[in-house]
């Protein structure tokens, strides 16, 4: 919101505080100034000069020799406007300027030959017009050498004010001025309205009937005659062009600048394109269409609140005029509304209309009921002033539901409680004062207050002890300087996926963090997918059923960069429907924690020491075991490989741990990668991190270190290809008794020399005994039968007997 | 005989001079010394000398052998211990075998440091689910249906009771209705806003949020601890300031700015977080008696705090994972 510090001065004196002064004050107390536009500024260094001498330059037909004066001194100005003239008193741009339209910054010049100290400016030059046929003449009677911006009452400043939504009485100038009167502890004044009426009453002229009193408690027509629509005087054009608003004629400007002064939208009718004279307050019903003034045809609902008259809607209240009623250059005679609308019907209206004016803006975050009266009046005067127009005796005040004012109290002991600071009896009244309060009862420890109309966001003591505390100045309550430390117990939800950050950082993993809105047929392709009602884009439009996407996402737009050996993990959530009704609760849909982790590209590119090492599957299993061992130590993982491998692996693998199904992993198909770009191999594993969690591990106990020496035994067997490492040492271990304790293969050999379709596995076993030395005999005889056992069962035969 | 004896051990003086390495002394040891060599050969013809001549030549003759194995020996001792040293020479220059080492999201890390100090003050740390009720996000946390605070969350919507959290504040909700007071955490979490995506915004970011309800929480006290954590994170030193704001889950409300001044840039006030005292419409929605129990509560954007931190100015960048992103944190 645009507030003119020079307008403010209508109601407040602010004549002694500085600007800085003005917007710290404001911001501190809530009401944000976010922009000061210090219009006097880029008027520096040009004054007001007088022109005592003009002859023509020596070289150049166009152009004159000027001697200005600014009041000290005389410069010698270059000056090419044919309407110069000697004893003009004119805008004179010193050197060091900044010309406001294009912005150049004058310099001592020369001209042809002649030394030019500035320039004298034309109107568009200034930035207050289009003239730019020649120099701008001022007023004779302006003393040179007053800076131009004073001179010429250019020097106002504009605030842009970030207004929260609970302070809709600081939406206008004299709410904005209420609160500086606070702050800076000054007096408000209203503008008088003294009104000089005549004639029939408004109540003879024109009628009101509210028949939804709910959403439209009170509404005041105030009747002005014979008015003349014309251009408004250059007063009430400046104070609205201040705040960046478009002046029309003396009628619409006066509405605008009365809801700009006191915050009351208001409305003028021509009266005589209201049926019967009526005013109807009723909802739209049938009506589905209007009209509204800027031409635009609106789509209404039936509860909409409407302005009608006998035949007809004549504006959607709160919102916008219809173009039948419009005051218009042959308008005669006038029906002010000031009225005041239910917020949340105004609200719904602007919202399923889509249109959001100054007005909705304002009554969807509450008026003040008991202003109506005063602003329609206050319209009236100006009017008046302005186009002549006879004002109708009395207002017609409709106000069948009327709003009661608000008590509130607020205690002193509980504004200590709250605040942790002391504000004095006296200061808390004096601040609740200025800002419109009335104090009602006062006792050592508590203070009644009526809560003024425009206050609608102050129900509760709470609300009170804010206001104390915003005018009192945030800064001044003072911080603690020690806290004390309670001794609950001490949660952390982050810790598990804190340490599974760490430990996969340590095996060369960098985390990601990617979208997790997707387009619908990505997302489906991983689940029964959740849909936004209202998505950005198409590309974003369903939740995440899988952290896939994100990753393949990520590994294309690295491998556009070049960078195409990575390792990466994500931790994030997915969401798919649990059935395929609607969400209406929790248990529609679900929300699990996935860990991916990927790799893809090389792990070594030719170094110095090796030559290129592509990524395989077997550092995705080493990697994945690795981090399992240090996140939960001691449980037993299974990595099980299913020949079904479905549409997106070209092999994959089941993760089990304590035999629950925790996650899978394989290598991606490439005609899936290439869905999104990636033309290498990634190998993935996601984890759901819920079972990970859900894994009870046993409190960590120190196993003694073993005293008695470790025996090894080697064998190699050679055996069909498609028998798996995993087969042979269950099998062993099967045949042994618990003296084995580790199987380690160290040994694959495939060759002709072999046999067709055979390969060697070589293991290394290891026995002992925590609590003696071994025997040879016993170590034998484990060894043997092992060895027999995998013979027999995979018709093996021990490689180089 | 003793002409050729001579000769030999010339020729193969000679030889040994010219001999740089094993490979021309091994050649040099066949020539010479081995079963067929020149020096065997002379022995063979020992038997055809005379009688007489005999232990004369012989005597010679093991004198050339003792020459030629002695010098060959050394020598061959020689150009091994060279051999040796020069495999034994450590090129320290060469690149070493590297290992990476992973790290955390930037954001994850500033995450950590921001835990890190509230842990220090005695916050335990609770999350929530991102996928939320209408209930949990906006009305137990005092947004009226119809007001127009709900304007300052573009909200994601699922159906009409359900949406993407615009804040960690429902867990706020979650952990008051879970646990009784004292209540003291911090709630971190990725937070949603229908916001365009640009430089300065993005359709996600993460949020924390900080809650404690005592019978004894004051606003003084909210201005200490944070007080106390913009000092630990920004640094001692750092300008800081409290106004007055509005949020429908607190009152008092305020936001806390710091003065933010980059390098050969104007300064200028940043907002950092907003806080204020736990509104006593919340308390009662979640069935604490406010007269009894106050608290406070604040939340603070991270990716604002870490594109500040580390002079990022476009948050997309965060979400684009680039390996010479990551790889620099």
């Amino acid at each position: 919101m645009k507030i003119s510090i020079n307008w403010l001065n209508d109601y407040v004196d602010l004549k002694n505080i500085s600007i800085n002064e003005i917007v710290d004050k404001l911001t501190y107390a809530g009401l944000e100034v976010e922009e000061v536009d210090d219009q006097a500024k880029k008027f520096e260094n040009i004054v007001i000069g007088n022109v005592k001498e003009v002859k023509k330059h020596p070289n150049a037909d166009k152009l004159s020799v000027c001697k200005v004066n600014d009041g000290k001194d005389d410069y010698s100005v270059v000056c090419g406007a044919p309407n110069v003239t000697a004893g003009q008193k004119v805008a004179f741009a010193k050197v060091g300027a900044v010309i406001p339209y294009g912005g150049m910054k004058l310099e001592k010049v020369k001209i042809r030959s002649e030394v030019s100290f500035g320039m004298i400016c034309s109107e568009r030059e200034l930035g207050l017009g289009e003239n730019h046929e020649g120099i701008m003449v001022l007023d004779p009677s302006l003393k040179e050498g007053l800076s131009f911006a004073d001179a010429m009452e250019l020097n106002d400043t504009i605030l842009e004010i970030a207004i929260t939504p609970n302070r809709a009485d600081a939406l206008s100038h004299i709410g904005i001025a209420r609160e500086l009167s606070a702050l800076f502890d000054l007096t408000l004044k209203y503008p008088d309205v003294n009104l000089k009426e005549s004639g029939k009453r408004s109540e003879e002229l024109a009628s009101v009937e509210i028949k939804d009193p709910d959403n439209c408690p009170r509404y005041i027509g105030k009747a002005v005659s014979n008015v003349e629509i014309k251009e408004s005087p250059d007063w009430l054009k400046k104070r609205l062009k201040s705040i960046g608003l478009r002046p029309i004629n003396n009628v619409v400007d006066v509405t605008n600048f009365v809801l700009h002064e006191v915050g009351q939208p208001l409305h003028a009718f021509d009266l005589d394109n209201l049926g019967g004279g009526k005013i109807i307050v009723r909802n739209a019903g049938k009506d589905t269409k209007f009209t509204t003034l800027d031409s635009k045809e609106r789509k209404l609902q039936s509860n909409d609140l409407m302005i009608c008259d006998v035949n007809k809607s004549v504006a959607i209240a709160g919102v916008m005029g219809g173009e039948n009623s419009e005051v218009t250059s042959s308008t005669k005679n006038l029906l002010i509304e000031s009225a005041y609308f239910n917020p949340s019907s105004i609200r719904k209206t602007s919202k399923n209309l889509g249109l959001s004016t100054d007005a909705s803006y304002r009554f969807e975050r509450g008026t003040d009921p008991e202003i109506t009266k005063w602003a329609a009046r206050r319209a009236a005067q100006l009017i008046q002033q302005t186009s002549g127009g006879k004002i109708a005796k009395d207002e017609i005040d409709a106000y069948p539901n009327k709003i009661y004012s608000r008590k509130c109290g607020i205690r002193f002991n509980r504004l200590n409680k709250i605040l942790g600071y002391q504000i004095g009896a006296s200061e808390v009244e004096k601040i609740l004062i200025k800002l419109g309060f009335i104090i009602d009862k006062k006792s050592f420890d508590e203070l009644t207050v009526t809560v003024p109309s425009y206050r609608h966001d102050i129900e509760r003591e709470i609300d009170l002890i804010e206001e104390v505390a915003r005018i009192y100045g945030y800064n001044k309550i003072p911080e603690v300087s020690k806290i004390s430390v309670t001794l609950e117990e001490k949660v952390d939800h982050s810790a598990f996926n804190d340490r599974v950050r760490e430990l996969l950082n340590s095996l060369g993993f960098y985390e990601i963090i990617t979208n997790s809105l997707l387009s619908e047929d990505i997302a489906r392709r991983f689940g029964n997918a959740i849909n936004l009602l209202n998505p950005q884009s198409s590309e974003m439009s369903h939740l995440r059923t899988s952290l896939i996407p994100g990753l393949l996402t990520t590994i294309s737009n690295n491998i556009k960069v070049n960078e195409k050996d990575i390792q990466l993990f994500e931790l994030g959530k997915v969401f798919e429907k649990s059935t395929n009704s609607d969400i209406n609760d929790f248990k529609d849909f679900t929300e699990l924690e996935h860990l991916l982790l990927a790799l893809t590209g090389n792990r070594i590119r030719n170094e110095w020491f090796e030559k290129d090492y592509p990524f395989d599957v077997y550092d995705l299993t080493g990697y994945v075991e690795s981090f399992l061992t240090k996140i939960l130590p001691d449980v037993t993982v299974n990595i099980k490989s299913i020949s079904e491998s479905g549409s997106k692996f070209d092999y994959s693998f089941d993760l089990i741990c304590e035999n629950q199904n925790t996650g899978f992993g394989g290598r991606l198909k490439k005609e899936f990668c290439t869905l999104f770009d990636v033309d290498q191999d990634v190998y993935m594993i996601q984890v759901d991190l819920a079972v990970l969690k859900g894994i009870n591990i046993s409190k960590k106990i120190f196993n003694e270190l073993l005293k008695f020496p470790k025996v090894y035994r080697d064998v190699a067997f050679v055996l069909d290809v498609n028998i798996t490492s995993d087969q042979v040492t269950s099998i062993i271990k099967e045949a042994s008794t618990n003296l084995l304790h580790n199987i380690k293969l160290f040994d694959i050999f495939q060759s002709e020399s072999l046999g067709k379709g055979k390969k060697s596995f070589a293991f290394q076993l290891e026995f002992f005994n925590s609590g003696r030395t071994l025997t040879e005999e016993e170590v034998e005889t484990d060894f043997r039968n092992a060895i027999k056992a995998v013979e027999k069962i995979f018709n093996a035969q021990l490689r180089g007997s | 005989m003793i002409d050729k004896i001579d000769e030999t051990r010339k020729s193969f003086d000679e030889d040994l001079s010219k001999v740089e390495n094993l490979t021309s002394l091994e050649d040099l040891r066949i020539k010479f010394l081995s079963r067929k060599g020149l020096v065997s050969q002379l022995f063979e013809s020992l038997k055809d000398v005379s009688k007489e001549d005999k232990p004369k030549v012989g005597q010679a003759l093991n004198q050339l052998k003792i020459h030629t194995q002695s010098k060959y020996d050394e020598l061959k001792e020689k150009l091994e211990k060279d051999q040796k040293s020069s495999e034994e020479f450590v090129d320290l220059t060469l690149p070493g075998r590297k290992h990476v080492i992973g790290s955390k999201h930037i954001l994850t890390q500033t995450l950590d440091e921001i835990k890190n100090i509230f842990r220090g003050l005695g916050f335990s740390v609770y999350e929530g689910p991102e996928l939320e009720s209408d209930y949990y996000n906006f009305e137990a946390l005092n947004f009226h249906p119809d007001h127009p605070a709900r304007d300052m969350q573009d909200t994601f919507f699922v159906t009409d009771k359900f949406l993407l959290r615009t804040h960690t504040s429902p867990v706020q909700i979650r952990l008051m209705k879970e646990k009784k007071p004292p209540l003291r955490a911090i709630m971190p979490g990725k937070v949603f806003r229908n916001e365009a995506i640009s430089a300065k915004s993005y359709c996600l970011f993460h949020q924390v949020e900080g809650l404690y309800v005592d019978t004894d929480v004051t606003f003084a006290e909210l201005k200490g601890t944070l007080v106390a954590f913009v000092k630990q994170f920004f640094g001692q030193n750092i300008k800081y300031r409290f106004r007055a704001s509005f949020f429908p889950f607190t009152e008092p409300s305020a936001e806390m700015d710091i003065w933010w001044e980059p390098k050969g840039k104007q300064g200028r006030w940043m907002e950092i977080l907003g806080c204020g005292m736990v509104d006593p419409n919340v308390l009662i929605n979640v069935g604490i008696d406010p007269e009894k129990y106050t608290g406070y509560a604040f939340g603070m954007g991270i990716e604002r705090t870490a594109m500040r931190k580390y002079g990022i100015d476009d948050i997309r960048i965060l979400f684009d994972n680039d390996k010479r992103f990551l790889t620099q944190f």
